[in-house]
């Protein structure tokens, strides 16, 4: 039998990689979300790529329960909403409703997608944007910018 | 029995598209089917061609998954029911409709390439390549057989990535959290396979006019070559376990049923329609493709769509594998691309046939026409799913391996 729990700890096998990204995060000193979030990710009319990496961001290659990420099933208990996509005439509204339901204190992740159809999410003054990305970034980018979020990175 | 897959009017002639053993033709009669409708309203909602969607009696009420929680896109689905049984379901795409295809008119064709990408970014090749071959007919250039190849390697990478996520969702909708975990970590092996090959983990930017941007070099091929090699292993491995689990195996047996003749009328292709025991695959004609089985089942139902796909990924993989050693990596001869004309492009998605109709004129496009297959994929979950129960759902979905971006376009 192998002791897989052991050896993969012994061996670091998980914490050889480092995640990183250029985007820039606006979290304030006193630090709102302590070293844990529970994320929960809307698609306004992204292509379909940033839902497939954010699959597979969610796969045990990254072992993201491991920092404290988890997923949400509802708005009202995610700490952190994650926008795919530059929103569609009709996903605007429902995007709104969607903020409106966060709990206090809550983000807000824009990963904006490749392309220019949509309208740019910046634009909607929605509240408490943390960080914005531009492009469709890889599950490493992703989790580098949620580390940095969450506090567990500069 | 021929289906149909495109309706149009060009100067004012009606032009109907259709599929037949492996082929595409244009037609200029209505042979009296069923799925003009579905097509016509595409942009707006998607509805079971044989009931019209809506349903009306004592207690039946509009039960609403989405646009933001419950299916993880930006899409709507009416399920009918008077609670459990669902007895019909509208699906509502306009919530995702981009525009696309009508943003490409007007537009030079290498920038309209890029937006035809981004249809549906997890069938990028597919689009491009149904996308480059409308082109190349209507230019009247043939490409060489090496980029052939390059691009069928391309497009069975695809078919891999997308396959696995599909039976890897299924596992997670049945509570297989073992194989779930297992697959997804495989799906992101095969995302960075196609990294290796293509320099983009979702194969963009790969599929040109008139060839590729680049042919992968020869330690990429060799490695492409490893990292296949170890996935089929691990995929024949969970494939096999899996097949002896009787939780997994009863939830998906008799799930969202489907006849050949419903999905034949429905415009349903691909491996769901294979699943239902119709050799239809627009590969078969290709040369290229002379040594790959086509793999069909029995049932029809959630369980054979799973089992079709599973088939064909190790099918995929032998072709990469056999495929990958007879090219080299040096560089093909770019076609320069000029003139005006009309052409049909189509592909074998992972999902089923994507065509693009369109005419060129001065480089730019005049006319297009595109049809994908999550359209007739959704019309076909909402036939297959009457009569199931709000549990069967997500197993009616995920099975048929469809998305909104694609339908919505």
């Amino acid at each position: 039998m192998n002791w897989w729990p052991v050896i993969g700890m012994s061996k670091m096998l998980t914490e050889d990689k480092k995640y990183e990204s250029k985007a820039r995060v606006r979290v304030k000193k006193m630090k709102e979300f302590k070293r844990s979030l529970n994320i929960y990710t809307i698609d306004v009319g992204n292509c379909n790529i940033l839902n497939f990496e954010m699959q597979a961001l969610k796969s045990p290659k990254y072992n993201i329960h491991r920092f404290g990420i988890y997923s949400a099933a509802s708005p009202r208990h995610a700490d952190l909403l994650i926008v795919l996509g530059k929103p569609t005439d009709e996903m605007i509204e429902p995007l709104r409703c969607t903020v409106n339901q966060l709990p206090e204190p809550f983000g807000l992740l824009l990963i904006k997608g490749c392309g220019d159809d949509g309208i740019d999410p910046n634009e909607l003054k929605l509240p408490n944007v943390v960080a914005s990305m531009d492009g469709c970034p890889s599950p490493s980018e992703i989790l580098a910018v949620l580390l940095k979020i969450s506090g567990r990175s500069d | 029995m021929s289906i149909l897959l495109a309706h149009f009017k060009s100067n004012g002639k009606e032009e109907f598209i259709t599929q037949e053993k492996g082929g595409i033709r244009k037609e200029s009669e209505n042979k009296g089917f069923k799925n003009l409708e579905l097509i016509e309203n595409r942009n707006e909602f998607i509805v079971d061609v044989f009931n019209g969607g809506k349903i009306e009696g004592d207690g039946v009420f509009d039960f609403r998954y989405g646009p933001v929680s419950g299916i993880g896109e930006a899409g709507v689905f009416h399920l009918y029911t008077y609670g459990e049984r669902i007895l019909s379901v509208k699906i509502d795409t306009f919530y995702k409709r981009r525009k696309l295809d009508e943003k490409m008119i007007g537009m030079d064709v290498n920038d309209a390439l890029k937006i035809a990408e981004r249809v549906s970014g997890n069938f990028s090749v597919s689009h491009s390549l149904a996308f480059s071959r409308a082109i190349e007919k209507a230019m009247k250039v043939e490409v060489d057989d090496k980029t052939k190849r390059v691009r069928a390697i391309a497009l069975e990478l695809e078919r891999i990535y997308n396959h696995i996520h599909v039976i890897s969702k299924l596992a997670s909708d049945a509570a297989q959290l073992v194989l779930a975990s297992h697959l997804s970590e495989l799906f992101e092996d095969s995302l960075c396979v196609n990294e290796i090959f293509s320099g983009s983990r979702y194969l963009r930017d790969f599929v040109t006019l008139g060839g590729v941007t680049k042919v992968p070099s020869d330690k990429a091929l060799n490695s492409v070559l490893k990292e296949i090699e170890k996935n089929k292993k691990s995929f024949t491995k969970l494939y096999k376990n899996s097949m002896t689990s009787r939780n997994y195996i009863d939830r998906l047996h008799s799930t969202a049923i489907l006849s050949a003749r419903d999905a034949a009328m429905i415009g349903l292709t691909g491996p769901s329609l294979r699943a239902c025991n119709v050799k239809e695959d627009l590969r078969i004609k290709d040369d290229i493709y002379k040594d790959l089985k086509i793999v069909t089942d029995e049932e029809g139902d959630a369980l054979s769509r799973m089992e079709v796909r599973a088939k064909e990924i190790l099918e995929s993989m032998e072709f990469v594998e056999n495929n990958v050693k007879k090219i080299n990596s040096k560089e093909t001869d770019r076609m320069t691309l000029q003139g005006k004309g009309d052409g049909l492009g189509w592909c074998e998605s992972p999902s089923g046939a994507i065509i693009y109709s369109i005419g060129v004129e001065d480089s730019k496009i005049k006319v297009l026409h595109v049809s994908t297959p999550s359209v007739f994929g959704m019309a076909a979950m909402a036939h297959s799913i009457v009569g199931n129960i709000f549990t069967d759902f997500p197993f009616a979905l995920d099975s048929f391996g469809v998305n909104f971006a694609d339908a919505a376009r």
